[in-house]
């Protein structure tokens, strides 16, 4: 039996094993990727200071420093099962049967995709492919491609195909319907894209940060939002323009875009042809709780974090004995954020593993994280706070009445 | 024609792997040594990985990392394996998924 | 267009098709997702089950504090092979 296990080995489970490892713990990390790192893999944009943060290198930094500290690493290991019984843990792998008493699920986040005509054509690719194919792997996931969907993960994916030489023929829209909620609205859109003016060279977007505090400006900010788009790092940003169909014979020949009023109605007659070789698909992330769910862990369906989140407080304990929750499993937000997170999971494992004396670093832990959401590059959701809010309210309202007994 | 991004300038050139062969649909390509199977037959041209067990839509790679399973392919004969996140191996012999020979029962509304 | 286009990938299943079902038999997610075997595919509903929920008709307060479409396990495929502990 192991000390600790922990799957999924992106930042938040790294973190995690390196903090218990670091107090002595016996850690097996498990993931199904070829590599460790997870999402962060693909991540490279340029900080404030001028550096660049680069998600190979970090994940390579991680995996190593966990190796030092004798941490076991299985990739290529699918997980498809877990159990609880006696106190134990029980994890069906591919290749094997484990158990442990303390189990992190750091399962990260699968993205959300946005249906669209012609979608299931060979060269139509989630954004976070092309991103991974790009940075991670260093092929081209196409010559010149377009991107449905406008939001702070597209916006930075779009800047890396760039910088790798890829042509990117636009970024635009998809068109309105029951399943796109307000990312084919285009005032929701640019009110969202406020949050990443800071990383826009863009004139018009750092200006429209500063003018577009009211909803009334952004109102007229769409309004006369011209036509033919803005340009973000030389990419035609489209708010005016949805996506209808993506057409091809055997793969992507190309997409169909339409104009769009102010409330992303369809003008009829506008449409015309793009061509391009790869589509993405933007439609952002949601926690990946399914093996949280197996376990009957309370869930709670909170929008602000991107999804269902299991019950967990700070310390990221669940209401389960010996079950853990760290990185985006508990609420989309960047890298730093979930190492962090991370960090308090191992900390807060090694105190229920017997260590003493904890405390004050676990209660050291929770401020680091707070301080990285606080300073993110980076807010995926600009409610964050609120929703971390409602977790807690929710945990304690949940055992209360435990406490009480 | 190849796909793959040599120079970077940030991240740098592609390290040096050991090229391999494989064949995929009875045809021999090469690729690097433990690199996803689908980057191996992107960085070849080749975006389609199976056509749909039923209505023989062509797929390809969607998500990329395990989650979608679109890009399951047959690898030295075992089914239904995750092209992006299966490290190519040399002369691994990689088949692509077609139609069934019996399409199951539609079981939709419109049939009852 | 819009009606024909694939919401389930792994399944075909159309977005007419979900529309429909759910607006007949004013379906919870649940139901939906049994009538029309959207999210029953290979991949387990890892892509679509957003949307079916969405589709839903039945969008109740319960959605707030359970999921809706269920995991069950295995949550990836198995190989027979591998079922029994045996070799693959």
């Amino acid at each position: 039996m192991n000390n600790v296990i922990i799957i999924g080995a992106g930042p938040a489970g790294m973190s995690a094993a390196i903090a218990c490892a670091q107090k002595g713990l016996d850690v097996v990390v498990i993931d199904e990727y070829l590599k460790a790192g997870g999402r962060l893999l693909g991540q490279l944009y340029e900080q404030p200071d001028g550096s660049w943060w680069n998600g190979i290198e970090e994940s390579a930094r991680l995996h190593q420093q966990a190796l030092d500290l004798g941490v076991q690493i299985q990739l290529n290991t699918p997980v498809n099962n877990i159990e609880h019984h006696d106190g134990q843990w029980t994890i069906y792998t591919e290749h094997e049967t484990l158990s442990t008493n303390h189990l992190l699920l750091a399962t990260g986040a699968a993205e959300s995709p946005i249906p669209v005509p012609g979608w299931t054509l060979p060269g139509v690719m989630s954004v976070g492919a092309a991103q991974v194919m790009t940075n991670v792997h260093r092929v081209k996931p196409g010559e010149r491609g377009v991107i449905i969907g406008v939001n702070v993960l597209s916006s930075a994916i779009a800047m890396e195909l760039k910088l790798a030489g890829i042509d990117v023929a636009c970024m635009a829209l998809p068109k309105m319907s029951q399943l796109t909620d307000q990312q084919a609205h285009p005032k929701h859109v640019l009110d969202s894209l406020l949050h990443v003016s800071h990383m826009a060279p863009s004139q018009f977007v750092k200006l429209g940060s500063k003018l577009m505090k009211n909803d009334f400006m952004k109102k007229l900010g769409v309004t006369f939002y011209p036509k033919r788009g803005v340009n973000m790092w030389d990419i035609p940003i489209q708010l005016r323009k949805a996506v209808i169909e993506i057409y091809g014979e055997k793969q992507v020949e190309g997409v169909t875009v339409a104009t769009i009023d102010s409330n992303g109605e369809i003008v009829a007659g506008t449409e015309e042809n793009v061509e391009a070789d790869f589509v993405c698909i933007a439609g952002g992330l949601y926690p990946l709780a399914e093996l949280a769910a197996l376990t009957g862990c309370p869930f709670y369906l909170i929008e602000e974090l991107g999804g269902y989140i299991p019950l967990h407080n700070e310390r990221m304990e669940t209401p389960l004995d010996g079950l853990y929750v760290a990185g985006n499993i508990t609420g989309i937000e960047g890298a730093k954020v979930a190492a962090a997170q991370g960090t308090t999971a191992g900390l807060t494992i090694a105190k229920q593993a017997g260590f003493e004396g904890l405390d004050g670093e676990i209660e050291e832990a929770i401020q680091v994280v707070e301080e990285t959401r606080d300073q993110s590059y980076i807010q995926f959701h600009p409610e964050v706070n609120k929703g971390r809010e409602m977790v807690k309210e929710k945990w304690e309202e949940y055992v209360l009445p435990l406490r009480s007994i | 024609m190849t796909q793959r991004i040599v120079d970077h300038p940030i991240l740098g050139s592609i390290e040096e792997k050991e090229q391999v062969s494989f064949t995929f649909n009875e045809k021999e390509y090469y690729g690097m040594n433990g690199e996803p199977i689908a980057a191996a037959l992107l960085a070849n041209g080749v975006r389609t990985l199976r056509h749909h067990e039923e209505k023989a839509t062509p797929r390809g790679i969607y998500c990329n990392i395990g989650h979608c399973f679109e890009c399951r392919v047959t690898v030295d004969g075992k089914q239904g394996v995750r092209s992006c996140l299966t490290p190519l191996q040399e002369g691994m012999v990689i088949e692509s998924g077609g139609t069934l020979p019996t399409p199951v029962k539609d079981w939709s509304a419109k049939n009852e | 267009m819009t009606e024909d286009m694939i919401i389930c990938r792994c399944e075909e299943v159309t977005y007419k098709e979900l529309a429909e079902t759910a607006n007949k038999y004013n379906c919870s997610a649940r139901e939906l997702k049994l009538r029309t075997r959207a999210g029953m595919g290979y991949c387990g509903g890892r892509t679509c089950r957003n949307m079916v929920d969405k589709l839903a008709a039945d969008l109740t307060d319960e959605r707030q504090t359970q999921i809706t479409l269920k995991y069950q396990p295995p949550i990836r495929p198995i190989h027979f092979g591998d079922l029994g502990g045996g070799q693959s």
